[in-house]
């Protein structure tokens, strides 16, 4: 009976999970009448690459108002949940998008456009409590607003205000509106025969004026706009398919990467991943509570489902962009957290006490979070600059160094476990308590040669392309930083100055430094690897090193006041 | 004998010592990163890692309007890496044996100290240049663009010109030069390391003045500025010598000697007859000749469709090395550098419109270290690493396997299996 329950339990939510995955892979039409699917998946040129309309449509929503979908009726649509009313509809941004390029004075009275600073929502004369504008709403309120844009422009950056940077951010997000109203600058045209060089509709056009004929490369976008305005499903969906079987004659290979990861967006692997990882974060959490064989093995046959799905994401972006799976600050976050869970999953199969289930939940779920949030900046797949141009340093360097990130990180997250439970609860006793800070000298060990490989690797990579080994590059600092501290630990243990608390408290500061080196070295904005600042990074920065300073401090306690040693000892 | 070595030594072989210094260097590493908010990267190596001593202003890791004063004295890059070096080299003496055990640390030491030795090497030996090349062009030097020259060059036999240059430093001590191959002396009145040129008329009372040359016919005058911190891409030192010329007594005029004209060579060429030789001044960035040169075939900069983003930066160069019978073209790009006569070619960056490459030119006699070192680090983390690990299954193993068999523990009031691993054998006789 107990034997029962212990093999089935886990057994039924797995399959219950994977059922729950496997569902989202379906999509549920919009409007059944009109494929809207299919034109989602229509390639275009953007940012230097094919991608589908479909991304481009979520990409600059994601800009616009920070979200990928909106609420939309008949006459109206906002991407607020609060103003939305009872006859709307949750739709996805390629209902919006077609929209914009088919009727796009019907769509620039959508309320889109997220504007957060109270003095710019005055310059609009709206309350301080709205969150959402329409375009219709700032064109109206133009001259002022360009007046204030130049005043802003013309400041240099580093003395720009909070509401002059906001400026800049609202011109950039006007600007990217008014590009994806402009149908005709778009690349849709797929190269002609043995060429590359994707073509506008506004080519053609002129080359229709020497010929006199429009050829169906460009007509084909076109009708299926002009349908979509008319209210004419079957010439619209006609028109769809006849482009997307224009481009799968031209380039077959782009058409194919291009539908993937139309579907890929739809399927939002890394959500999902996400909403799996706190459920295990709970199970195991429960399972400290009540011990139980059903309910370890649950949390460990759920974390690989959401192991699996991070795993299916990762390499769909792979496959999607033709490069290693690291290639920008969004796709390291992405990684970070593949490679702690993966290390977690592995502790969590030696041990089966929680804890490698726990910590790896904890730093998958906060590195996609984090993830997500990078991802409000636009395209994830962006082009590679020149110099990083290059599959081999990417898939070894940038690969190694992020898993020395995921084990630093993993090390980090046992620390901040190993305190959290044994000064505040009874549960660890002295075996507990040696087998997990040696599950955390393992993993310090791990990140030691990771971190340390990847540093020397980055700098093999920097002396093949701009002359030197080693330049004191904030980066590399950051990188090196990581190294040191790693061997700080691993020497402190080995000369008894950190025993057990010593090691975990240690290892909890490690989780600044990796921070630090990952983020804080970005935002210092100086040096050659200095790819992105994020504003709002910094404030979250500040608030993660300081509750890990905390929890170091809660380490800090004396031995005895501990409740796990007051209870045994 | 052996005894008072090792007394001698344990201090310095202690663990407690490297986990000092390791604390250490990264507080030093992070000061240095702060400082570069400030300085540029040379200033920065200069003066926290390629020294030996260091005085880290404690302003540098706050917000700079706080203007926090104060500062600390710190170790340099050198003695810390040095005290590592001697206090790894100490371990090694008395701690370690050889053993099988011991063979992953002592190959990753091994390699720490090639890097420790690599990167000091570096400092001392490396030389960096740059070759700026216009597409068509033929150039035979690299110029060190940190530095400059005063470049006296006789043009007189068109096929054939002669060149004395006066370093930086001379030129920085203010005095008369004078060159046997010269028929004047060369008085400098002032060097300027950073300064703006200027129209004549509005110079304002600080500014200097020529009366010959180019800055009588451009109109213009140097005024003093501070020097350049480095930082951001516009912001490099301009230098201006002002120099007088005399032919024994007769003064030949006062010239004006400027990095600007470098740039603008319709108007700053500046030309003094003298004893039926002609010479032109200039004000250069300081020439290392080469035995061989290059031309600049073409120059490719491909964009990503739609954007300004670079997809690919690359020279198409004719190599051309007489002595070694070498004349080929070679194709230089991003990650892809020409090696040539222990000097590395890099694509470093590019002239405007596309219209000619800069190659960095790198000579480090220590380059090769780092390679070997990473091999020999990574090798022996895995073998140290993977001791533990196998030495941690081996454990688990047996700890599962004394759990599968619990027969003891059956008998009530019996403690639960005892070790490490072992949580469900324990709450399953519970």
């Amino acid at each position: 009976m107990k034997r029962n329950s212990s093999t089935f339990g886990p057994a039924i939510a797995i399959v219950l999970a994977v059922a729950w995955v496997l569902s989202g892979a379906r999509t549920a039409p919009v409007d059944p009448a009109y494929d809207l699917d299919s034109f989602g998946q229509i390639p275009v040129v953007s940012q230097g690459r094919p991608k589908p309309l479909d991304t481009l449509a979520r990409t600059t929503l994601m800009v616009l108002s920070n979200k990928q979908s909106l609420y939309m009726s008949a006459t109206d649509a906002t991407a607020d949940r609060k103003e939305k009313t009872d006859d709307m509809q949750k739709v996805p941004a390629i209902r919006w998008l077609i929209d914009v390029m088919s009727v796009p004075e019907k769509a620039r009275g959508y309320d889109v456009i997220r504007i957060d600073h109270p003095e710019i929502k005055g310059l609009l004369g709206a309350d301080a409590d709205r969150k959402y504008f329409s375009m219709d709403e700032i064109v109206a309120n133009g001259d002022e607003l360009n007046r204030q844009f130049r005043l802003a422009h013309d400041t240099p950056d580093r003395d720009r205000s909070l509401y002059q940077r906001k400026m800049i951010t609202l011109s950039q997000q006007v600007s990217l509106y008014f590009s994806a109203e402009d149908v005709a600058s778009m690349f849709l045209v797929p190269p002609s025969d043995g060429g590359s060089e994707w073509g506008t509709l506004a080519d053609q056009s002129s080359h229709m004026m020497g010929h006199g004929d429009l050829p169906a490369e460009s007509r084909n976008v076109t009708s299926a706009l002009v349908a979509w305005q008319e209210g004419d499903p079957a010439a619209f969906n006609a028109a769809v398919s006849a482009q997307r079987s224009l481009v799968e004659s031209k380039v077959p290979t782009i058409e194919k990467k291009v539908a993937f990861e139309a579907r890929y967006n739809h399927f939002a692997p890394f959500m999902k991943a996400m909403a799996l990882y706190v459920l295990v974060g709970i199970l195991a959490a429960f399972s400290w509570l009540r011990p139980g064989r059903a309910i370890t093995a649950t949390a460990l046959g759920l974390l690989v489902v959401a192991l699996i799905l991070h795993t299916v994401g990762l390499g769909s972006r792979v496959w999607i962009q033709g490069r290693p799976p690291v290639t920008n600050l969004y796709s390291s976050a992405v990684f970070v957290g593949w490679g702690a869970v993966a290390l977690g999953g592995i502790l969590e199969r030696l041990h089966r006490n929680g804890v490698g289930a726990i910590v790896a939940a904890g730093t998958g779920f906060a590195t996609l979070l984090v993830a997500h949030n990078l991802s409000l900046d636009g395209d994830t797949m962006t082009m590679m600059q020149a110099v990083l141009d290059t599959n081999f340093w990417l898939a070894t360097h940038v690969v190694v160094i992020t898993l020395g990130y995921a084990s630093t990180f993993l090390a980090g997250a046992l620390g901040v476990i190993y305190i959290l439970r044994g000064v505040l609860t009874t549960a660890l006793n002295r075996d507990e308590r040696r087998r997990q800070v040696g599950m955390i000298y393992g993993i310090v060990c791990f990140a030691t040669l990771f971190s340390f490989v990847g540093t020397i690797l980055g700098g093999i990579w920097a002396d093949q392309s701009w002359g030197r080994f080693w330049g004191w590059d904030p980066k590399e600092n950051g990188a090196l930083l990581i190294v040191l501290w790693n061997a700080l630990i691993l020497h402190a243990r080995w000369g008894g100055i950190a025993r057990q608390r010593g090691i975990a408290i240690l290892a909890v500061i490690g989780n600044i430094v990796t921070a630090w080196s990952w983020f804080g070295t970005n935002m210092l904005g100086v040096g050659l690897h200095a790819y992105g600042f994020i504003e709002s990074a910094l404030m979250w920065m500040s608030i993660f090193i300081a509750s890990q300073l905390g929890i170091a401090a809660l380490g800090m306690v004396p031995y005895e006041r501990w409740r796990s040693v007051k209870a045994n000892g | 004998m052996k005894d008072t070595l090792r007394r001698v030594l344990a201090p310095i072989a202690s663990l407690k010592l490297t986990v000092a210094l390791l604390a250490m260097s990264m507080f030093l590493v992070f000061a240095g990163t702060w400082a570069q908010l400030d300085r540029g990267i040379w200033t920065v190596l200069e003066q926290y890692f390629r020294t030996w001593w260091t005085v880290i202003p404690l302003g540098i890791f706050l917000p700079r309007d706080w203007n926090v004063h104060g500062a600390i004295p710190f170790p340099g890059g050198w003695t810390i890496g040095g005290l590592m070096l001697v206090n790894l080299l100490a371990a090694h003496t008395i701690r370690f044996r050889w053993t099988k055990d011991r063979i992953g640390i002592f190959l990753i030491h091994f390699s720490l100290i090639m890097l420790l030795v690599g990167e000091f090497a570096t400092g001392l030996f490396a030389v960096e240049s740059r070759m700026t090349i216009d597409e068509g062009q033929t150039v035979n030097y690299a110029e060190d663009v940190r530095s400059v020259e005063l470049a006296i060059v006789d043009v007189t036999d068109p096929s054939q010109n002669r060149v004395i240059a006066i370093p930086q430093r001379a030129l920085e001590h203010k005095k008369t030069i004078s060159h046997p191959d010269l028929p004047f002396t060369i008085q400098v009145d002032r060097f300027l390391p950073n300064a703006d040129l200027v129209s004549d008329e509005n110079a304002g009372p600080s500014a200097l003045h020529g009366n010959r040359g180019a800055a009588v016919s451009a109109g213009v005058a140097a005024l003093p500025k501070a020097v350049a911190r480095g930082v951001g891409r516009d912001e490099a030192d301009m230098p201006v010598a002002q120099i007088t010329l005399k032919d024994g007594v007769t003064d030949l005029g006062t010239y004006l000697t400027a990095l600007w004209f470098t740039f603008m060579p319709s108007r700053g060429t500046q030309i003094v007859d003298v004893g039926g030789h002609r010479y032109e001044l200039w004000l250069r960035f300081v020439r290392h000749y080469k035995p061989y040169s290059m031309q600049l075939v073409d120059f490719k900069h491909d964009k990503y469709l739609g954007t300004e983003t670079p997809k690919n930066f690359s020279s198409l160069v004719r190599l051309i090395d007489p002595e070694k019978n070498l004349d080929h073209e070679v194709l230089i790009w991003m990650n892809n550098p020409l090696r040539h006569r222990g000097e590395t070619f890099y694509q470093a960056s590019f002239k405007k419109g596309d219209m000619g490459t800069v190659l960095q030119v790198v000579r480090n006699p220590a380059w090769l270290l780092p390679y070997l070192a990473c091999t020999i680090g990574a090798l022996g983390m895995s073998i140290h690493f993977g001791q533990n690990l196998l030495r941690f299954l081996r454990r688990q193993r047996k700890t599962a396997a004394h759990a599968a068999h619990p027969h003891p523990a059956r008998e009530p009031g019996r403690p639960a299996v005892a070790g490490a691993g072992a949580p469900h054998a324990a709450r399953r006789v519970r």
